[in-house]
């Protein structure tokens, strides 16, 4: 199996604030593994270091063994790490199309043809059930179908690593067995790792390998599904977060 | 290109070749003169339109080609059109070197490297009269052995509509579509593997390569090279011609350096306040309908015709 992807004593702080402290993890190849955490832990704080938004103050990031810690964005998803963001981000004022053609155009091949870029994205929208929505302008589509446009945008980067910040949020039960099906398949035909934020804890405790948890920017807990629901210092920082 | 488009423009272009049958010499150096407005307002509208970054450099930038190409023919004898083409390539270089220096900045910085780049080339231009004849103006031969307003018409309508076609194929390109994915979200760009500040540094290189095209030709058409081609005024003026035109559409600029070329001739009489008053329509037109006079009235007519 192998380590893809390896964390080191990352801290990133904001002011005064410490959003994320000497934070270890590790994920192998092949994996699928969930970060939770309280509001305000230091999720998507840490997703942003692994994919370059930011850059941590101490500490150091590898994936496949290379040193990214202090790359820009573009090199490390060329690298093949890819993310969805918790707020939306798509390019508003393109087209869905244009939204997946950025996706394939960041790898930075030139060797192929603007017609295969095409229908590779295409393809992809289908993929995530936006077929039809080509030629519409991202703007229209509802925050749900913006999701999905995300992960076609971040799948056209062809990446070994996908970090997936909050896919679940606002989805209806039916909708959320959907997603969680596209994910396996992401997972067993696309061969990529997974590392994924999510607040419905029944979802990611059924899909994932493994679970590490934050609280207050520090890894509390890190372990199977059923080890991690009873640990007792992860049902305080969610019970602590209710009292608030 | 759609169909109907190709249709307009190739009308357009019909259209384009009469004026000098029935036109006025005056009238003639009016249109010759928006032609190389719609040079400069459509290569400024690809960065400020395209990328989001407001240069003020665009001007400098034109006149870099004009007094490189005007020193080279009056210095070393060279003919016009290889003076233009080094102009265009030292303003191409010099747009590469200053966007380098100061697109990592971004934002309002860029605005104020490039403010101040302008203000120190027109400093340097004024003071260094042996080699530019300061503010007398630097006389330049001319494209043509004998003076007709009706070559340098069709000179310029070739020159634009050649660069109008680079510049439309630019747009449509995937350059064209990273540079628009720039301008959405730069850091959603960075995460899907776009080389943000290369994209940014390209599209300013380009523009100013453009820009340094137009003051070229506009040098050789007028023959007397003076700073005023490379002042703030005339980037202004350029400006509130993309702002007003509408900046981000193909043909905003285009429209609106003919309309503020030909307003300014009816209204130069009461003085040279026209820019001031041009830059108050588009400061109002930027707050209030970004999408210029182009997109207000594509938006009558669909609401017409549909
Ligand atoms: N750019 C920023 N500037 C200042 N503070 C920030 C910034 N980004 C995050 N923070 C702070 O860092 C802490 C961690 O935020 P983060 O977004 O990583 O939490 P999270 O675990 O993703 O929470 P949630 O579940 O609500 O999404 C919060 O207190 C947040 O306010
Ligand atoms: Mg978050």
């Amino acid at each position: 199996m192998g380590v893809i992807i390896e964390g080191k004593g990352l801290t990133k702080s904001f002011g005064g604030l410490t959003a994320v402290k000497k934070v270890d993890f590790h994920l192998n190849k092949g994996e699928i593994v969930g970060l939770i955490g309280p509001n305000g832990a230091g999720k998507t704080t840490l997703f942003n270091l692994m994919s370059g938004v930011y850059h941590p103050e101490e500490g150091t990031l590898s994936f496949n063994g290379m040193e990214i810690t202090s790359l820009k964005s573009f090199e490390i998803c060329r690298l093949g790490i890819a993310r969805t963001f918790q707020i939306v981000r798509p390019f508003l004022k393109m087209s869905c199309l244009e939204n997946v053609l950025i996706g394939i155009i960041g790898r930075g091949d030139p060797r192929e043809g603007i017609k295969a870029k095409g229908e590779e994205a295409r393809k992809l929208l289908k993929f995530v059930s936006l077929e039809g929505h080509e030629k519409n302008s991202a703007n229209n589509l509802t925050l749900i179908e913006k999701k999905r446009l995300e992960m076609a945008r971040a799948l056209a980067t062809q990446p070994r690593l996908l970090l997936l910040d909050e896919v679940l949020a606002g989805l209806n039960p039916s909708e959320i067995l959907q997603a969680l099906e596209l994910i396996e398949v992401i997972r067993t035909q696309l061969k990529m790792t997974i590392f994924w934020i999510e607040h419905v804890m029944g979802a990611i405790m059924k899909a994932s390998d493994r679970i590490i948890v934050l609280d207050q920017g520090e890894k509390i807990k890190e372990g199977r599904p059923e080890e991690v629901v009873n640990d007792s210092k992860v049902i305080e920082a969610y019970l602590g977060e209710s009292d608030a | 290109m759609g169909n109907k488009k190709l249709w307009i423009s190739f009308a357009f272009i019909i259209l384009a070749l009469f004026p000098p049958l029935f036109l006025s010499q005056y009238w003639l150096h009016v249109m010759i003169i928006s032609l190389f407005y719609v040079m400069m307002a459509s290569s400024w509208n690809l960065i400020a339109g395209f990328t989001g970054q407001v240069s003020f450099a665009h001007a400098a930038f034109s006149g870099m080609g004009a007094y490189t190409s005007g020193m080279l023919t009056v210095y070393l004898g060279l003919p016009p059109w290889l003076g233009i083409l080094i102009g265009t390539g030292v303003a191409a270089l010099l747009g590469f070197g200053l966007g380098y220096l100061c697109i990592r900045m971004g934002g309002i910085y860029l605005s104020l490297t490039t403010l101040g780049f302008s203000e120190i080339l027109r400093i340097i231009i004024t003071n260094e009269d042996q080699w530019t004849r300061g503010t007398m103006g630097l006389q330049v031969p001319g494209f043509f052995v004998e003076y007709s307003k009706t070559s340098y018409y069709y000179l310029f309508l070739i020159v634009t509509i050649l660069l109008l076609i680079v510049i439309y194929k630019i747009i449509h390109s995937e350059m064209g579509l990273t540079f628009r994915a720039v301008l959405n979200d730069e850091v959603a760009a960075s995460s899907s593997g776009i080389n943000t500040v290369r994209v940014r540094v390209l599209a300013f290189a380009i523009s100013s390569a453009m820009s340094g095209l137009a003051g070229g030709f506009y040098g050789h058409y007028l023959m007397l090279i003076t700073p005023d081609v490379p002042s703030l005024g005339q980037m202004f003026l350029v400006l509130a011609m993309a702002v007003i035109g509408g900046m981000g559409s193909f043909a905003g600029p285009i429209v609106g350096s003919f309309v503020l070329e030909i307003l300014s001739e009816y209204i130069r009489v009461y003085g040279e306040y026209h820019v001031l008053l041009f830059g108050l329509i588009a400061l109002a037109m930027a707050r209030f309908a970004p999408e210029g006079v182009v997109g207000i009235l594509r938006k009558k007519w669909r609401r017409e015709w549909a």
